[in-house]
């Protein structure tokens, strides 16, 4: 009953879900349309699971983490920080929703997220322009014909994507558009269909209970 | 060491230095290089000129945080202040990021500095979890959040009188670090709800396919899409500032490939011409 409930329930909920996109009418004996049943009763369940994943990784996070701070593995002061932030944040937003009337709680939480936060990231980001300046003068070589194109395309790439492009010479932008508008949207699209007839098989497996490794009972037969 | 092979092994210390200058020097000392409008970027601003102050309403959707960084964040400086600028109301919801809602709120605290009314002329509705379901949720029911993040009820807010589902919105508009395929699939296509996305420049070219379909009307991809939307609307700001730096970085960047390459070949042919 441990695996043959789970799977029962993905294989209805699957089925009304592919069911609510191409079929209209009510289903007999419950007086509603399959896309009703699915708008409903099924996906605000997924809201739910969503918001409980949020919970869920919390708690991963504070049990990792505490393991690491009372057993004082390597870099355990970092586990400490992020235990210190999470605890302090969480607490402080939850006060913050729970009185909303409370502007100065409002704004010390805005001001710990603007100065704090928002700089650690931005600069976190900002930083990979020196490792791609870095990396590229390394990797692009001409060392065959696929590096050559690659390279030569980067290049016209980079100069029709900023005004100064455009300024040492009209045409870079219009090759860059030409890049981006036909080799580039072909192998998009292509990788698009390809994903997404991968991603309808993935489906199709799970539905039927081919693969059964997001139930932790193992993979596929 | 002679001077080719140091070409292809130029220190990574020294590029760093290097850029850094590049960046900073035309920060410090604005340039100008005029831009090109992309086509994508003029749609955005079409369909924005397009729409009427008296009735139309903007939905935003606010899916980036700040690790995105400022590629992110431009945009939807530059577009908010479209809509301010013509007096359109808009709502801002955020599904991809628990982010969003705080991002937002940086935006509204500018407005607001400059007279703007919170509720009437915009509202944040803050984070929904669930992501595409919760994306289809919000689609056939807006009154599905019932609090915005400041706690009143959205049916309260004047700014949502006569909104039941993102049908009653004249245009929505995403911006996140990635694509729009959520909302294409849960709103786009089934909903016929005229669609924009604004994304970070390494995105872009994923969401053309989108674009040239028409399921995406205009495409915003990071810092130099909002210079372009900034100088549409006459009103130079932050994006317009940073594209000299972006440019100088670019041609950086060229020069070193460029420099390598000379090193690699060189030593090559020398290798060649030992060996032979």
């Amino acid at each position: 009953m441990r695996k043959e409930a789970p799977l029962l329930i993905t294989f209805v909920v699957a089925l009304i879900v592919m069911l609510s996109q191409v079929t209209t009418g009510n289903v007999p004996g419950l007086g509603i349309s399959m896309p009703v049943l699915f708008e409903r009763y099924i996906s605000p369940w997924m809201t739910v699971v969503s918001a409980f994943s949020l919970c869920l990784a919390s708690v991963n996070l504070i049990v990792i983490h505490s393991r690491n701070v009372s057993r004082k593995q390597p870099e355990w002061i970092y586990s400490l920080i992020l235990l210190g932030s999470l605890v302090l944040y969480g607490a402080w937003c939850t006060y913050v929703q729970i009185n909303p009337d409370n502007a100065a709680a409002a704004a010390t939480y805005s001001l710990l997220y603007n100065n704090i936060l928002s700089p650690l990231m931005t600069g976190q980001w900002a930083c990979l322009a020196f490792y791609v300046a870095s990396a590229s003068y390394r990797a692009f070589r001409a060392r065959n014909l696929e590096a050559t194109v690659l390279l030569v395309s980067a290049i016209l790439v980079m100069l029709g994507a900023t005004p100064v492009g455009g300024v040492i010479w009209s045409k870079f932008p219009v090759i860059q558009r030409w890049l981006i508008d036909v080799p580039n949207m072909t192998g998009q699209r292509a990788l698009l269909i390809g994903a997404a007839i991968g991603s309808f098989v993935a489906c199709l497996r799970t539905m039927l209970g081919i693969e059964r490794s997001h139930l932790g009972i193992g993979g596929g037969s | 060491m002679d001077l080719m092979t140091r070409l292809q092994n130029v220190d990574s210390r020294v590029i760093y230095v290097i850029l850094l200058i590049a960046l900073s020097l035309p920060l410090l000392f604005p340039m100008g290089i005029p831009m090109q409008v992309d086509p994508m970027v003029r749609a955005v601003y079409d369909i924005i000129e397009g729409l009427d102050p008296e009735t139309d309403k903007v939905l935003l959707s606010m899916d980036y945080s700040p690790g995105a960084g400022l590629d992110a964040e431009v945009s939807p400086v530059a577009v908010v202040e479209h809509l301010t600028q013509r007096g359109i109301k808009w709502v801002a919801i955020s599904f991809g990021t628990p982010d969003g809602p705080m991002m937002t709120n940086r935006i509204i605290d500018s407005l607001e500095q400059r007279g703007y009314e919170y509720g009437k002329d915009f509202a944040n509705l803050g984070y929904m979890a669930g992501e595409e379901n919760a994306i289809r949720l919000f689609a056939l029911d807006c009154l599905s959040v019932p609090t915005d993040v400041r706690g009143n009820r959205t049916a309260d807010l004047p700014v949502m009188q006569g909104i039941k589902n993102v049908k009653d919105f004249a245009f929505v508009m995403q911006f996140s670090s990635s694509g729009p395929e959520m909302w294409i699939r849960q709103v786009v296509d089934p909903m016929g709800v005229p669609f924009a996305t604004g994304t970070v420049t390494v995105s872009v070219p994923a969401i053309i396919p989108y674009y040239h379909s028409g399921q995406v009307k205009g495409i915003m991809g990071g810092v130099s899409s909002a210079a372009q939307y900034e100088l549409l609307c006459n009103n130079p700001g932050r994006g317009a500032s940073l594209m000299d730096a972006q440019s100088m970085g670019h041609l950086i960047i060229i020069l070193f490939i460029v420099l390598g390459n000379i090193g690699y070949f060189m030593t090559k042919d020398k290798k060649q011409s030992a060996g032979s």
